[in-house]
């Protein structure tokens, strides 16, 4: 990135994180952290080698850098078919409580932001709040850091379960900008969650949101991820720790983003663990969908689980890094992990990047990869019956994405998401 | 029957039909007619062009068609996209029925059903009103209705993808269907149900081209008019008994170019056109 267009970033980081450091808190020195490392690394280039395949050239743009406004509107889409009865809405990384319905919360979970945490939390909880923040030596990681203010944290104790939707949006119509938000998640005594993580976006506007969560022993976490039509840059980042016989099950769909990196990093660190880490996308025009995925099978007698599968035309392209890390003691170990892509369209690219790092000898690790075109024969079939050629092409992003979404348990909201796919789909290129 | 009555009442009018896969020539000058309600056998040797002719008339893109004609109900088949086709009322049985998994067999049927109607400007089924229908095929098929929570023809056995063919044309209730060796690959019991359930929708005025290597289907499938299709075209034609002297003496006379004589079926096709 050019030095003209990082100053952009670096003034206004400075500018914004001197703004909300005359407010004596916990997160100062994160902020300070912040500030320095960005500016000392800015964002990597191509070069770097976790960066190979998706540049952020275009954030060097006028109008990332500023933080959008803390007033903003709720674009508005469909709304999701969701069993959730508490509803979090943030708003250009604002949590607004006016517009949460927080009712439905059982006892044994609680919802809030930084300022109500700070002050309620115990040395205990600070410790495990610092432990779980995402790692600081990553760009977007240090802007979150450098404007760390406000954020949300999910704690969830006990034998509990609570379904729960939060809404991130972005409104960027009448200044562009970013935010960035910061999100704990911590899971203790065989709780178990279901959050349903919805983004919308309209305008330019970055995206930047980094959980840290905790799935504590015997504990649940079913986390689905929806990118609604229209977002344009999303970073997505999670760092989860799970513990003996924790499950956290997560999924990211979308479609329509003009650039989306989604990272995840899952420590399995009790026998028992499991993790299922599912994606679906379809892109078209210029968009990148890059997922960045690692598994640390740190303990005996875990299992993980990766599907990851995209529909690509135009001049899209997808990236996928999946990091499967089987320690030394991790025996027993049954990890599978497959990405397949479809390319409709002669400029569109798939880059898929499988790495296994196995230091255990009693262990199932398979992965695979597989990049091909529209099964024709399979289309044929389907106009032989009649069925419409963009139908049958359609049909074909159902059954291609069928094994990622088929877990979905809400009927209403499964057919929601395949269907949003399905409208994503790109024209054929040839006429018939 | 006068020329013209006949010539109003033609289902399938195939003319000088020439097509090629890869630029190789199959079917070299195929002449068929075909009447509502008929049944036409079309029989030959490995590679003769058999089910070249099938995909030709369901508009398979593989193929293309280099010279000739094709009317349907009177209007220009060749004209059609594969869908059309379908939906004017043509079903091809696949010799090789496709598998397609992550669509349930219940999705597939509902949304060709559903496009099949829309294009004859009719309502789209409900769920409810589907399954009621479904089953009464499913009955006729003698078909398991787990299959239809299935992916299509994913895992089914070689009687169940055939069976599932069946079905598909029961529900789709074409005008003109097209079996393309649907006897290839089916024990004896297997054989008999899928005719069975051929011979169910026979009547009226649909009409059926068995495409096959053997005779055997055709004593469930009593056809009306038997044809024997060589190096792409049709060499000759008969009534039913011209399959039983083809399995008796193969395709070999092809080869010879010696035609057995024919046979007195053969001269009533000849006084009948």
């Amino acid at each position: 990135m050019n030095n003209e267009a990082l100053q952009h970033w670096n003034n206004s980081l400075t500018g914004q994180s001197e703004g909300l450091s005359s407010t004596e808190d916990l997160f100062s020195t994160r902020r300070k952290a912040g500030v320095d490392s960005f500016q000392k690394n800015g964002f990597p280039g191509r070069r770097h080698e976790e960066w190979r395949y998706t540049s952020l050239k275009s954030l060097s743009e006028e109008g990332y850098p500023a933080c959008l406004p803390h007033e903003g509107n709720l674009p508005e889409v469909d709304e999701l078919i969701t069993s959730s009865d508490i509803r979090i809405v943030l708003i250009n990384g604002v949590f607004r409580k006016d517009l949460s319905d927080l009712t439905a919360l059982p006892d044994e979970v609680r919802v809030e932001g930084f300022s109500d945490f700070r002050q309620r939390a115990n040395t205990q909880e600070i410790e495990n709040f610092d432990r779980m923040l995402p790692l600081s030596d990553h760009p977007f990681q240090s802007l979150g850091d450098a404007l760390l203010d406000d954020g949300l944290v999910v704690t969830a104790i006990g034998n509990t379960d609570a379904r729960i939707h939060i809404l991130h949006a972005y409104d960027g119509t009448d200044t562009s900008g970013s935010a960035h938000i910061t999100g704990m998640i911590h899971l203790e005594g065989g709780a178990r969650l279901e959050i349903l993580e919805e983004f919308r976006s309209q305008g330019q506007v970055m995206g930047n949101t980094r959980w840290g969560i905790h799935v504590g022993d015997e504990c649940t976490l079913s986390r689905q991820r929806i990118l609604r039509p229209g977002c344009d840059v999303v970073f997505h980042g999670s760092r989860v720790e799970v513990g003996k016989a924790g499950l956290f099950q997560d999924l990211i769909a979308g479609s329509g983003s003009r650039l989306v990196r989604n990272e995840i990093h899952v420590s399995l660190n009790g026998a028992g663990g499991h993790t299922d880490l599912f994606g679906g996308y379809v892109s078209d025009g210029d968009e990148v969908v890059d997922h960045h995925t690692t598994i640390e099978h740190a303990v005996a007698d875990c299992t993980s689980r990766e599907i990851y599968r995209g529909v690509l035309g135009g001049k899209s392209r997808g990236a996928f890094t999946g990091m499967i890390h089987v320690h030394q003691d991790a025996q027993r170990t049954d990890a599978k992990q497959s990405n397949d892509a479809i390319l409709l369209s002669r400029n569109s690219e798939m880059n898929t990047r499988p790495r296994l790092e196995i230091y255990a000898d009693d262990v199932k690790c398979t992965h695979g990869a597989t990049v091909g075109e529209l099964d024709e024969g399979a289309l044929f079939y389907l106009r032989s019956r009649g069925v419409s050629l963009e139908e049958a092409r359609r049909m074909m992003v159902r059954a291609f994405t069928a094994e990622v979404f088929g877990e979905i348990e809400n009927e209403g909201l499964r057919e929601q998401i395949i269907e949003q796919l399905q409208a994503a789909m790109p024209a054929s290129e040839c006429v018939t | 029957m006068s020329e013209n009555e006949k010539e109003g009442s033609m289902i399938l009018e195939v003319n000088d039909l020439h097509a090629s896969v890869e630029d190789t020539p199959i079917l070299r000058g195929l002449n068929l007619n075909v009447k509502p309600g008929e049944v036409h056998a079309i029989m030959g040797p490995n590679g003769s062009g058999k089910s070249t002719f099938a995909n030709v008339i369901a508009g398979h893109e593989d193929y293309a068609v280099d010279s000739g004609s094709v009317l349907y109900n009177g209007i220009d088949l060749l004209d059609l996209s594969p869908e059309e086709r379908a939906c004017e009322g043509i079903f091809l049985a696949f010799q090789y029925p496709v598998s397609i998994p992550g669509i349930s067999n219940a999705y597939f049927l509902r949304s060709a059903l559903n496009a099949v109607r829309r294009y004859r400007e009719e309502s789209e089924v409900d769920a409810v009103d589907f399954l009621q229908l479904v089953r009464s095929k499913m009955a006729l098929v003698g078909m398991d209705e787990k299959l239809l929570q299935r992916s299509v023809n994913d895992g089914f056995s070689g009687g169940e993808k055939k069976r599932n063919e069946i079905l598909q044309m029961a529900v789709l209730d074409p005008k003109l269907a097209i079996l393309d060796e649907t006897d290839s690959g089916l024990d004896i019991d297997a054989l008999r149900i899928v005719a069975e359930g051929v011979n169910a929708l026979r009547g009226g005025d649909r009409s059926f081209i068995v495409v096959t290597h053997y005779q055997r289907l055709l004593d469930y499938i009593v056809p009306d008019h038997v044809h024997v299709l060589s190096q792409g075209q049709i060499v000759r034609s008969g009534d039913k008994t011209l399959a039983h002297e083809l399995e008796r003496e193969g395709y070999s006379w092809l080869d010879s170019g010696d035609k057995p004589k024919k046979s007195e079926t053969d001269q009533k096709v000849q006084e009948a056109s």
